[in-house]
Order: C-alpha cells, then sequence, then structure tokens
C-alpha cells in the first residue's frame, strides 16, 4: 500500500481487503535463514502505517482488521504459502450434489478462550447469523456467502453448507470469514441486529476478547496499539512467540525511525523509499510480487455524450503506446513493482493471471502513427483536433488512491503525442461522485486514475467490470454482456479447468475493449530487525488475511 | 452602558453563533460530493447489500430536512449520535481524542504564551540593542517555520533520545499510574515542544509591539520623570496596558486547543482530535464532524467570550 495513513493505497478511505497470494520465495513453514537457532518467547512488536478501523467484523473494513480476525478467530480454511487451500478450524472438506452441499469436519475437543466449547455449532450460527441479517447488520460480510442457504452443524464437529447453485469459490470466500463465539455475540442479534455493531469488542474490565485463534486481544487503543498475548487454548500449533503488538504510526518516517531504533522489530508495508536507508541499518527487507495494481481508466459508457473519440480501441491503444511503463515502475514505485496488462494480478495464486498477455511496450512513434492515421491532426498548440475539437481532457485524480508521479509520467508522455490531461485533484469519496455522475449514469468523466487491491480468488476483481456493478465497484462505466455472461458462467464453474478457460477469456476481453489500462503491480516490503526469522512472507506481506502461519512460526533467534 | 447589559448582549452574540455554527455545520459537510456510503465504493467487504443497509441505518435515504430536524432533536437531549465509521457514540470518541490532544497542544501553547511575551516584553524594553534583534529575528525565524518540518527535524534530531511517536510506550501492559504518567509527559516533549517552538513567535512581536506603544504614552514619561527604574516602569505601569492585544490572541489560541494540531499529530503519532477529524472528513462520517465541529466552535466561542469579560476587567472603557 503507498502507506497514506489510514486511506492507504488507493482503495479508497482506509479499506483495502484484499486477500493476496503467491509468496515468491518463501518456503513453507516460514521465512529461516536456517543457520538460526529459534528462540521461544518474546513479544513481537509490529508498525503499522494503516489502522484497524473497529474490532468488531460486522463494522471493520480495513486490511490489518481482517488480519488480527485472522489470529483471533478460527476460519473454516486458509491459505499455505503457495496460496493453496490448508486446513485451519475445518480439518477436512468434501463436496457433493454437483457442488451444492459443503461438508466440513472440524477440529475436535476445540475450545474458545475463555474454555467453552468451540464446535462446529459456532460455526453454523454465525454464517446463520450473516443470512439473517444479511440486509442490515451483517451487510459487510453479506457477500462472502452468496447463494448459500443453509447452515447446519449436524453434531458437534460436523458443518454442512447447502447452496441453491453451484458456487466455484466457496472455499476462497469462507477463508475470508471469521468464526465467532455464539455464547459472546448471540445476546447482539436481537431487534434485526441492532447491538450487534454497536458491541466494540474490545477488552473490557482487563478481560481479553474471547478468542479462537492464536492469540488474544488484551489491549485496543485505536489508532495506537493492539496487544496481543498467546492464547493457550488454540486447536493448532503452540506460536513461538508469547504475544505480538501492532502500534500504528500516522506517518511513514516515524515509522522507519522507531524500526531503526529499536523501538519496534517489523513493519508491513514499508515505503520503496526507505528500502536503502533500512538495509543500510542492517536490517531484513524482503520483496515480495503483491496484489495492488494502479490503473488509467477510459470512461467506456457508451453513451457518453462528449469526447466519444476516447470509447474508440484505437485511440485507447494509442494511449497505451504512449505511456510509458516502464518509466513509471522505476520513478513512482523506485523499481518495487512491474508493469501491468490484466486485472488478475500475476502474484495471485491458482495461475489465475492470464500469461498470454503482456503489456505493450511503450512505443510513442506507434502512438503517433494510430493518431495520425485516424485524422487526428495537431493544431498549432500542439494538440491534436479530434472530430472538430482539441484532445484535451480533464483526468480526475483521487489523492488518496492515485500516484502522483505516475500522473506526472503520464501527463508528459501523452502530451508528447499531442494528448493534454489536467488533473482534478479530488478525494477517494469526491472522485467516487465524479465517476458516476450524473445519478450513477457515468456519463459526465473522461478519464481517472484509481488502484485496487484485488483478492486471492479473481470472482471479486472481474466483478468490479459487470453491468450489475455499476454504482457500486464498476468504476469504468464498462458493460460487457458478453462478458457478463462469462462472468455469471465462471461464478458456477466448479471445474477449475473450465473456470480457468473462462476467466482467461475474460482477461483478454478486457485487455482488447481497454476500460482500463493497468499501469504496474506493486510488490509489497516488508522489513524487520535482525533477531527474528520465521515470518511467511504473502502478497499482503507478513502480516496478512491469508493465513495464522506468519506469526505462529515468527520467532527471535539467538 | 451598563456592565450586565455589556455581558447579556455578549453572552446572547455567543448563543447566537453557536446555533448558526450548528446548522452550518450539518450543511456543510453535506454539501461536499461523497457520502459515508459512497465512501465505500472500493472496499471487497462494501457489498450492495450493506450500502443499501447503512444508507438507511445512517438515516440517508431520508430528506436532508428530516436529518436536519433529527440532528437537532438529538442534540438538544445533548447525543451526538454514533459515528459512521467505528459504530461508537460520538460523544465517546470524543472525548478519548480530546482527552488525548489537549494536554499536549495546551502544554505548548502555555509555554508559547509565557516564552513569547516575556521574549516580546523584553525586547520591547532593550529595543534597537542586540537583546532586541536577536530575540525578534529568532522569533520570525521560528515562526515562519512549516510546523511539520520542524517536527520532522526534531523527531530526526532526538530519535532514540527521546520519544517520537504515540503517547505512550504502547507495548506495556498495565502500567502503574505513575509509570504511565511520567510515560505520556516524556512523549508529550517533541510535540508540545514544536507547537511551542511554532506559536511563540507570534506572541514574541504582537507583545513587542503593543510594549512598545505602550512605553511610549504619556504617562510613561512621566513616569521616568519621577525617576521610577525601568523595570518598575515596565512592571507595574506599561505591563497590564501592554497585555490588552495579548489577551486577544491567548482567547483565540486557548480555543484552538481543542481543534488539536493536525499536522503535529500527523508527524508524531498523536492520537487526537486533529488527526480524528481529518478521518471524518475523508469518510463522510457527518456526526463525527458534526460533534467535533461543536465542540471546537464552542471552545472558540467561550474563550472569545472570556476575552471579551477580561477586556471589561482590564480596561472598563470597552463598556463606553
Amino acid at each position: 500500500m503507498t502507506s497514506k495513513v489510514m486511506l492507504g493505497a488507493g482503495i479508497v478511505a482506509a479499506l483495502a481487503l484484499a486477500t493476496g497470494c503467491a509468496s515468491q520465495s518463501s518456503p513453507p513453514g516460514g521465512n529461516n535463514n536456517g543457520s538460526h537457532k529459534v528462540v521461544e518467547g518474546g513479544t513481537l512488536r509490529l508498525g503499522s502505517a494503516s489502522s484497524i478501523d473497529s474490532m468488531n467484523p460486522f463494522v471493520a473494513l480495513n486490511q490489518d482488521a481482517y488480519s488480527t480476525f485472522e489470529y483471533i478467530y478460527p476460519e473454516l480454511v486458509q491459505y499455505n504459502a503457495q496460496l493453496q487451500f490448508a486446513p485451519d478450524f475445518a480439518k477436512s472438506w468434501s463436496t457433493s450434489s454437483g457442488g451444492k452441499v459443503w461438508t466440513f469436519k472440524t477440529q475436535p475437543g476445540a475450545k474458545w478462550s475463555d474454555g467453552q466449547p468451540l464446535t462446529a455449532k459456532d460455526a453454523a450460527w454465525t454464517f446463520t447469523t450473516i443470512l439473517d441479517l444479511a440486509k442490515t447488520a451483517a451487510g459487510n460480510q453479506a457477500a462472502t456467502l452468496t447463494n448459500l442457504k443453509t447452515a447446519k452443524a449436524t453434531d458437534d464437529n460436523t458443518l454442512v453448507l447447502t447452496y441453491s447453485v453451484p458456487v466455484a469459490n466457496v472455499l476462497s470466500n469462507l477463508q475470508q470469514l471469521p468464526i465467532l463465539p455464539e455464547h459472546v455475540w448471540s445476546k447482539y442479534t436481537a431487534n434485526n441486529g441492532k447491538a450487534l455493531k454497536n458491541y466494540a469488542n474490545t477488552p473490557t474490565d482487563g478481560q481479553p476478547v474471547v478468542s479462537g485463534g492464536p492469540f488474544e486481544l488484551v489491549k485496543f487503543q485505536k489508532d495506537q496499539i493492539a496487544l496481543f498475548k498467546q492464547n493457550p487454548d488454540w486447536y493448532g500449533p503452540k506460536p513461538h512467540i508469547d504475544g505480538y503488538g501492532i502500534q500504528f504510526f500516522a506517518n511513514d518516517d516515524a515509522m522507519v525511525t522507531a524500526l531503526k531504533n529499536g523501538q519496534i522489530d517489523a513493519v508491513e508495508a514499508l515505503p520503496a523509499t526507505s528500502v536503502k536507508t533500512v538495509r543500510q541499518a542492517g536490517l531484513t527487507v524482503t520483496q515480495t510480487p503483491g496484489e495492488e495494481f494502479h490503473d488509467f481508466i477510459f470512461n467506456s459508457n457508451p453513451k457518453k455524450p462528449k469526447n466519444r473519440e476516447l470509447l474508440d480501441p484505437k485511440v485507447r491503444e494509442a494511449f497505451e503506446y504512449a505511456i510509458n511503463r516502464q518509466q513509471i515502475v522505476k520513478v513512482s514505485q523506485l523499481g518495487a513493482g512491474q508493469p501491468g496488462s490484466s486485472i488478475v494480478p500475476p502474484a495471485s495464486g491458482g495461475g489465475w493471471f492470464d500469461k498470454s498477455l503482456s503489456p505493450i511496450s511503450y512505443n510513442p512513434a506507434k502512438a503517433n502513427q494510430i493518431l495520425d492515421g485516424l485524422g487526428y491532426k495537431k493544431g498549432s498548440n500542439g494538440i491534436r483536433v479530434a472530430n472538430g475539437h482539441p484532445m484535451n481532457y480533464q483526468l480526475i485524480f483521487p489523492t488518496d488512491g492515485a500516484d502522483q508521479r505516475s500522473f506526472e509520467i503520464i501527463q508528459n508522455d501523452l502530451s508528447a503525442v499531442g494528448i493534454k490531461i489536467t488533473p482534478r485533484n479530488m478525494d477517494g469519496s469526491a472522485a467516487w461522485n465524479a465517476t458516476i455522475a450524473p445519478n450513477g449514469k457515468y456519463l459526465n468523466f473522461d478519464l481517472s486514475m484509481w488502484d485496487w487491491v484485488p483478492l486471492v480468488d479473481p470472482d471479486f476483481i472481474l466483478s468490479a467490470m459487470t453491468c450489475g456493478s455499476w454504482n457500486n465497484w464498476n468504476d469504468s462505466g464498462y458493460c460487457n454482456h458478453a462478458y457478463d455472461r462469462l462472468y455469471a458462467a465462471q461464478a458456477v464453474a466448479t471445474n477449475p479447468a473450465k473456470r480457468h478457460q473462462i476467466v482467461d477469456q475474460m482477461q483478454q476481453m478486457l485487455y482488447r475493449d481497454k476500460p482500463y489500462i493497468v499501469l504496474d503491480y506493486l510488490d509489497i516490503i516488508d522489513s524487520w530487525s535482525k533477531g527474528w526469522s520465521g515470518f511467511v512472507e504473502s502478497p499482503q506481506g507478513l502480516y496478512n488475511a491469508l493465513s495464522k502461519d506468519s506469526l505462529v512460526s515468527a520467532h527471535r533467534t539467538s | 452602558m451598563h456592565g450586565s447589559v455589556y455581558l447579556a448582549r455578549k453572552v446572547g452574540l455567543a448563543a447566537g453563533t453557536v446555533f448558526v455554527a450548528i446548522t452550518l455545520n450539518f450543511i456543510l459537510f453535506r454539501a461536499a460530493p461523497g457520502d459515508a456510503v459512497s465512501n465505500l465504493s472500493r472496499v471487497p467487504h462494501a457489498s450492495p447489500q450493506l450500502k443499501e443497509a447503512l444508507r438507511h441505518e445512517f438515516g440517508l435515504d431520508q430528506s436532508k430536512w428530516a436529518q436536519y430536524l433529527l440532528y437537532l432533536k438529538e442534540l438538544a437531549h445533548g447525543n451526538l449520535g454514533i459515528s459512521f465509521a467505528d459504530q461508537q457514540p460520538v460523544s465517546h470518541d470524543l472525548a478519548t481524542a480530546l482527552g488525548n490532544t489537549v494536554p499536549m497542544v495546551l502544554l505548548g501553547t502555555v509555554i508559547a504564551i509565557l516564552f513569547g511575551v516575556f521574549t516580546g516584553t523584553v525586547a520591547a524594553w532593550r529595543r534597537g540593542g542586540i537583546t532586541d534583534q536577536v530575540n525578534t529575528n529568532v522569533a520570525i525565524a521560528f515562526y515562519s517555520f512549516p510546523t511539520q518540518w520542524l517536527g520532522l527535524m526534531l523527531l530526526i534530531l532526538f530519535a532514540g533520545v527521546l520519544p517520537t511517536s504515540g503517547m505512550t510506550d504502547e507495548f506495556a501492559i498495565d502500567p502503574s499510574w505513575w509509570a504511565h504518567l511520567q510515560d505520556v509527559l516524556k512523549h508529550m516533549i517533541l510535540p508540545s515542544a514544536t507547537m511551542a517552538l511554532t506559536l511563540y513567535g507570534e506572541y514574541t512581536l504582537i507583545a513587542r509591539s503593543a510594549m512598545l506603544e505602550t512605553l511610549s504614552e504619556d504617562y510613561i514619561l512621566t513616569a521616568r520623570a519621577k525617576g521610577l527604574s525601568n523595570a518598575r516602569i515596565v512592571r507595574r505601569h506599561a505591563f497590564r496596558n501592554a497585555l490588552l492585544p495579548t489577551t486577544t490572541m491567548v482567547a483565540l489560541s486557548l480555543g484552538y486547543v481543542v481543534g488539536g494540531a493536525i499536522l503535529i499529530e500527523t508527524v508524531f503519532s498523536w492520537p487526537g482530535i486533529g488527526r480524528a477529524v481529518y478521518q471524518a472528513v475523508l469518510q463522510r462520517d457527518y456526526p463525527m464532524l458534526q460533534g467535533a465541529f461543536l465542540v471546537l466552535t464552542l471552545s472558540v466561542v467561550v474563550f472569545n467570550l472570556i476575552a471579551d469579560l477580561l477586556y471589561f476587567k482590564l480596561d472598563p472603557r470597552v463598556t463606553e
């Protein structure tokens, strides 16, 4: 993430619940240099330039919040270091009835941190509550249980989920869903769950939050600290550390200074600008391909009344030839990334990225040739004229999502081929309103820049380009019914090979129509001090919502 | 004009200002493009179901007029509402943030006032001399430094010596109250010093010019003619009169204490009201914004009222 306080990288404000994949070089079981001896105990002090908006899973949207839920709550499955599904609370699972019924065998004899039994019934209660309150208090979890009809615990260790249609990404959805202790939360569900969201879920009267994961939350002060100690009742392998804490910083410089001075032991999402100084200070720095990408957006609504030449795929191709993406990676990301091509990033697990798609190489001569070929001649001021008007466009620039240096590079590159762009700087909320204006019809804007942090499974990011996502996730006004049909088909394609084929087709369609020019994929940079090891890297960094492995295997070294 | 009429007029004006501010707070944030729900447009968990539920829950599906009436009604009952962002009572979130901000900013402001008035008075007293020149130039230099730059310089200089982020040692569990107090004070040094350094120059310049003006009055000449010492003239005859313009400045500064110091809070990761308001603006968290601006308005109005009343005491001619 670009490290901007809470409104980190591009996902507007605070919100990147991404899920990543494909770690670069981490062996399963952690990043252990081999020569070190594991020292048990100690508290890991993490620094974060983001924040936890809420400890309540029905309220939270931030990445750090979901990474925290990963460690304090059971989830049915998790990802291993290769981003394949691995057991968590579910020891095993099977499907029947053509993929409509999923049966999970859960950990026997498990306990919550207050000693109460942790069973499949807690999972059934959590899922049923979300289904019941999907339109009210549990709205933020509802999408993860799409098409689920019922969740039943047939005994203490068996959970049966019945879907109305076969769902292709059941496991990746369930991987994001914390299972809550029914005996703590059930009293808040009355009255359409009104009290469910007001429950802060923070330690009170010196009592930690009831946990079912490897750690329990003992202290939480918003924008300051979240402190955890080991949960001795956890069903999984015992962590090496006694506990960990995340200190929240309002700016990167203070965080990096604290790391160098030994006030904290590790940071997630180190800004690329700090890599050199941190390395010089003798700390470990890792760079892993991440999920986040920046994009250059064309308004793709065919009904858009003005500057309609921007709908022409040839014009878009000229833009793409004109933009020097290597330079963007080099200057904006200081080399910590690579030029982009598809909205499904290569860091995705499961090989969802279509390898046949590669970024178009920088070639301004070709861009000029295309634009000349279309008859868009340069005027006396150097700006081309298309259909009687100058190729002079405003670009929506969300200050908390897009990258300023990338914009400057693009502005210069386009100017060199006779296209002028001017930024309209706005915060995320205002930028979104300007994008869908007027009244959700996507008629006014020409261009914009933004970013995404997709999930491991491609379903979410692919859905952002559907007609059905207008006014929700769709920020380009792209609406292609053939694409939508493919989207619907992949959602129920329980045969992975078939789903891969459809997902590839969708990526090719977007590559051809170009609602986006994917500018760059960003690396995730983490750092920790000497004396620590064992972290499991991921496209979401060392503190992630993908697996409990990283902090379970993290340890001090001698 | 009678003293009580003066008082009643000032209090009435203050009350009117507060009401206008309450209404403006409501209109202002809603006039900005975007709202608390559209802000969630780019998060995987922000499903259409969630947005619909939130719009209803936040009352954003009602007319603006209905929302305004509801807001006034709740306010009349002393209820600031529930924060859109974390679903906790605004009064709770505000109290926490204010509790963090006020000691740090107040300490910095008070040091700035005392130091500024002192250096300003000394400069005026030694007008034209080396003391005056050094004092004035240093004050101007600090006055013109950008706050965040000065903060970052202090952070880099004192990293490793003094705490540079947060307001406590975050990893300590249940420290004793004494250890906690020491810890907070230590963390407060750099942010409060930044605050004091950026503010004091202004006071130096104002106190100096006020003092110079007073020192040129006829009655000061009379005092000199009577053979009084310089120190006595400044202390007994000039200081109180020279305080008048400074009082306004002080009242204004204290009024803004609750507004926090967003740049300082950001540099030193101080979890105060400035950061809270900034986040609330980005999230279009209307209840939080309304609550924060209400408190800010109230404090500015109240401190101005106090300044007016102090004027009345310092210089009874204001009622004439």
